[in-house]
């Protein structure tokens, strides 16, 4: 992304096309900068930016995951409930042995398996999304919309609808941690990013995955094993919720049947406004993140100038709508 | 000449109508009488689809006028044409399956309750003038049926009794029979009459020479987008009627196929779709360098059946053999594994991935040989080989990095054919290998068929251009409703005998 940003520059294209290339980057640096002028510099200084890319972080595992789903022309929208379900989960290995209300009371688990046992599951649930799309040849949103249903009575029967709290710090340190002034919790995106952008820009796989998407007939023709990647691509992004839901217990220290509640809208629209089609076969990682990060600055910008809550929901949705409609005449397909 | 005007309901005078890169109509005429039956003949892109579909407002003709009943006539869609009293009955059935028989026939045009400005559907109605109108037909069909739950040959009768519901004075049948036995054409043929006797009047189009005679009071024969001319059925006999229709002269340059004929490659026996209205026990070989043409008419199954070959389609029993040794074929990676390729004939379809860059195109199907470390894409190893292949085939394109939809049709093509070479197969199957491509494109893509035979490959040509078939082929089979008819070489294979063998129905 960034080296194709810098080569376009450099060549006599001109600063119009890159503009036009990468639109989602114009549009989160005009955002970030209408804040900046709005907050008089102060959403520029470190302590904001470090609040935004804690409150992110979750989001953009997810955002990475369902990114990834839709470049193959699917969709997911268990994302919510199955990273409740791993929270849920992680949190449950996590608690404190002395807690007298700990689902495992008395139990001191080793600090690993919290993370063990979440991210099979949503690693479980994502395989069972890719076999439900790729072999049982469900359109993605039933499937997903079964096994959301299936994730939330899951989480409810296992937590008997109560709150998982009274995580270990050692635990928890993990999530709300720092390195310097720099967040656990944006270094692991970092590196799941870098993994996503290797995934999809150096392997097999990922080119099979811009294939599926853009034309699953001649995917098909080309020798791509497109049932079978399929299900790859849904189980890698379970893992990624996986990582999200285990993460996010850490961060809040602990999870109740709320947690993550509408993640999967975040992550979608995150994507979307980052500029991958829902057409298919299109999309970069760098596009992935700087839609998180657009949609973080427009709930942070707006939180910040004290704009109520409610209205919030409907700015994000407009700008969702605009960016959409955008987009559909960029990449349609003549 | 006014008392010529009375003698036709139907004037098509001057119609031109053209396509990228093809004129599809060039200054046709047709004169239609009023109950009689007239049809249609001509080869596989001879522009009779087309013409039909300028008739019925799908198409905007370039120039010309539609005279109905003495008055011009403009359409701009199916329903000004069907309101004008033309009704036509599509190649392809275009019912909706999920719905009711009697749905289907008053679609778009339900009797309605009416309540002032309420209306909602009158179903009573719609059941009984269905009802009706199969008593009248002599159709045993229930208008509560599900049309998707009908035979087929019961789905192209309510077609036809929805073309004869509207009470058109002209009916439009394009390849009506295509899909029924003997008797039920019988019974088409009667239905015809009676329509007829009620002067109306009936364009047939049809491949069946039989039916024709059997049928049809005139014959207009079209080739190449032109009208040759209209006959009255005495006149003709079949000998005569497939020399109009395929008698062109060989306009289209070809270049030489001298590859050198070695040892056999590709054998075929007995294979059968495992789809009942497919092909039947067809067999055939493929030697090395050599290229052997597949021609039949629309309907004749000869994409089913490389795509079975290619492990797209499934089969119910024969084998194939590579190389003297058996292949199990079951997925187009068991084909490429076995040296196969396939171009497809829906290059947008099933071909390029829009998106994607000519670079990205060309290697999608190979790039399991160019992987470092069992991971490692080899970026730099395949946009070298990638150019390699499109540098051989002259593809012109701004960079390899140009999205594959921004090239012309030809360029894509050779991209594909690029796709393939990649792959380094041994046999190169190509379904309409020049479908939708200009002239100048078209030659270089025969001069690469020739150049590839002459390096040892292997290819099959599927095509519906008879030159093509007759211009690149060592040996051209014929298919026909799936049944192979039979294999010309040499002098014998002349687009009469093809014509003869494509219309060698059972």
């Amino acid at each position: 992304m960034a080296a194709n940003a810098v080569g376009a520059l450099a060549r006599k294209k001109g600063i119009a096309a890159f503009l036009g290339k990468n639109t989602n980057l114009v549009t989160f640096v005009v955002l970030a900068t209408i804040l900046g002028v709005m907050t008089r510099g102060r959403s520029f200084e470190w302590p904001s930016v470090r609040n935004l890319m804690i409150a992110e972080s979750v989001r953009a595992f997810a955002a990475l995951g369902v990114g990834m789903i839709i470049i193959t022309r699917g969709i997911d929208l268990s994302i919510g409930y199955v990273v409740c379900l791993v929270a849920s989960v992680s949190a449950s290995f996590a608690q404190t042995p002395d807690y007298m209300a700990a689902l495992y009371p008395g139990m001191d688990f080793p600090i690993y398996l919290p993370f063990i046992a979440g991210i099979l599951t949503g690693g479980l649930f994502g395989f069972f999304n890719g076999v439900l799309v790729a072999y049982g040849k469900l359109p993605a949103f039933i499937a997903t919309l079964g096994t959301m249903s299936i994730a939330r009575g899951a989480q409810l029967i296992y937590t008997k609808a109560a709150v998982v709290g009274s995580v270990k710090d050692a635990y928890k340190v993990l999530a709300q941690g720092s390195v310097g002034p720099i967040p656990n919790l944006a270094l692991y995106v970092v590196v799941a990013a870098a993994i996503v952008w290797f995934l999809l820009r150096h392997t097999r796989r990922g080119t099979n995955f811009y294939a599926i998407g853009g034309n699953p007939v001649a995917a098909r023709v080309s020798g791509i094993n497109v049932e079978k990647e399929l299900v790859v691509v849904y189980t890698f992004a379970g893992l990624l919720y996986g990582i999200a839901g285990c993460l996010l217990s850490g961060r809040l220290g602990l999870a109740n049947a709320l947690t993550a509640n509408g993640m999967e809208l975040d992550a979608i629209a995150a994507v979307t406004v980052g500029g991958i089609s829902q057409a298919g076969g299109v999309g970069t990682v760098g596009g992935m993140i700087i839609g998180v990060l657009t949609l973080g600055i427009i709930n942070y910008g707006m939180t910040y100038l004290g704009v109520d809550s409610y209205y919030q929901l409907l700015v994000k949705g407009f700008i969702i709508l605009v960016a959409v409609y955008f987009y559909i005449r960029k990449y349609s397909q003549r | 000449m006014a008392d010529d005007r009375a003698e036709y309901v139907l004037e098509m005078l001057g119609i031109y109508k053209s396509f990228p890169g093809v004129q599809a109509l060039d200054d046709v005429s047709l004169h239609v009488r009023p109950g009689k039956v007239h049809a249609l003949m001509g080869e596989n892109g001879a522009g009779k689809s087309t013409l039909m579909k300028c008739l019925f407002g799908i198409y905007r003709e370039d120039g010309g006028e539609i005279i109905l009943k003495g008055r011009l006539a403009k359409f701009h869609s199916a329903k000004d044409a069907l309101e004008a009293g033309v009704s036509m009955i599509h190649q392809e059935l275009s019912n909706v399956p999920e719905r009711s028989v009697r749905e289907n026939i008053w679609l778009g045009r339900e009797p309605l309750h009416r309540f002032g400005p309420i209306t909602f559907l009158n179903h009573g109605k719609m059941h009984r003038d269905t009802a009706a109108l199969m008593k009248r037909l002599e159709m045993n069909i229930d208008p509560a049926d599900r049309m998707g739950g009908l035979s087929i040959s019961k789905q192209q009768a309510c077609e036809i009794a929805k073309a004869v519901s509207y009470e058109a004075s002209i009916v439009v049948m394009d390849e009506p029979s295509s899909s029924l036995t003997e008797t039920e054409t019988e019974h088409l043929f009667r239905i015809i009459r009676d329509l007829t006797a009620r002067g109306v009047a009936v364009i047939y189009i049809s491949h069946k020479m039989s039916e024709i005679f059997q049928i049809a009071d005139d014959v207009s024969v079209m080739r190449d987008g032109k009208m040759l001319g209209t006959w009255p059925a005495s006149e003709l006999d079949e000998d005569k009627l497939i020399k109009l229709m395929v008698g062109r002269d060989n306009t289209q340059r070809f270049p030489t196929v001298d590859s050198e004929i070695g040892e056999l490659r590709l054998e075929v026996r007995g294979l059968t779709s495992a789809e009942s209205r497919s092909f039947k026990d067809v067999s055939f070989d493929l030697r090395r360098g050599e290229i052997l043409g597949i021609g039949g008419l629309v309907g004749a199954q000869r994409t089913e059946l490389v795509e079975a070959i290619f492990g797209l389609r499934k089969t119910s029993c024969g084998e194939i053999l590579v190389n003297g040794k058996r292949a199990v074929i079951r997925s187009p990676r068991d084909a490429i594994r076995h040296g196969i390729g396939l171009i497809t004939e829906d290059r947008r379809g099933s071909g390029i991935f829009p998106l994607l860059s000519v670079t990205e195109n060309t290697a999608v199907a190979s790039l399991g040989s160019y992987i470092r470390g069992g991971l490692l894409l080899e970026h730099r190893r395949i946009e070298a080989e990638a150019r390699r292949f499109n540098e051989q085939l002259r593809t012109k394109t701004p960079s390899m990095w140009t999205q594959i939809q921004n090239l012309s049709g030809g360029n894509q093509q050779k991209v594909l054919v690029s796709r393939w070479l990649m792959t380094l197969p041994e046999i190169l199957i190509m379904d309409e290998p020049t479908r939708g491509i200009d002239v100048g494109a078209k030659f270089e893509i025969y001069t690469i068929m020739a150049e590839l035979a002459r390096n040892g490959k292997s290819i099959i040509m599927v095509s519906s251009e008879m030159h093509e078939l007759l211009g690149m082929s060592h040996r051209v089979m014929v298919l026909c409703a799936g049944r192979h008819t039979g294999t010309l070489e040499g002098p014998e294979a002349s687009q009469e005998n093809v014509m003869r063998l494509a219309t060698q129905f059972e």
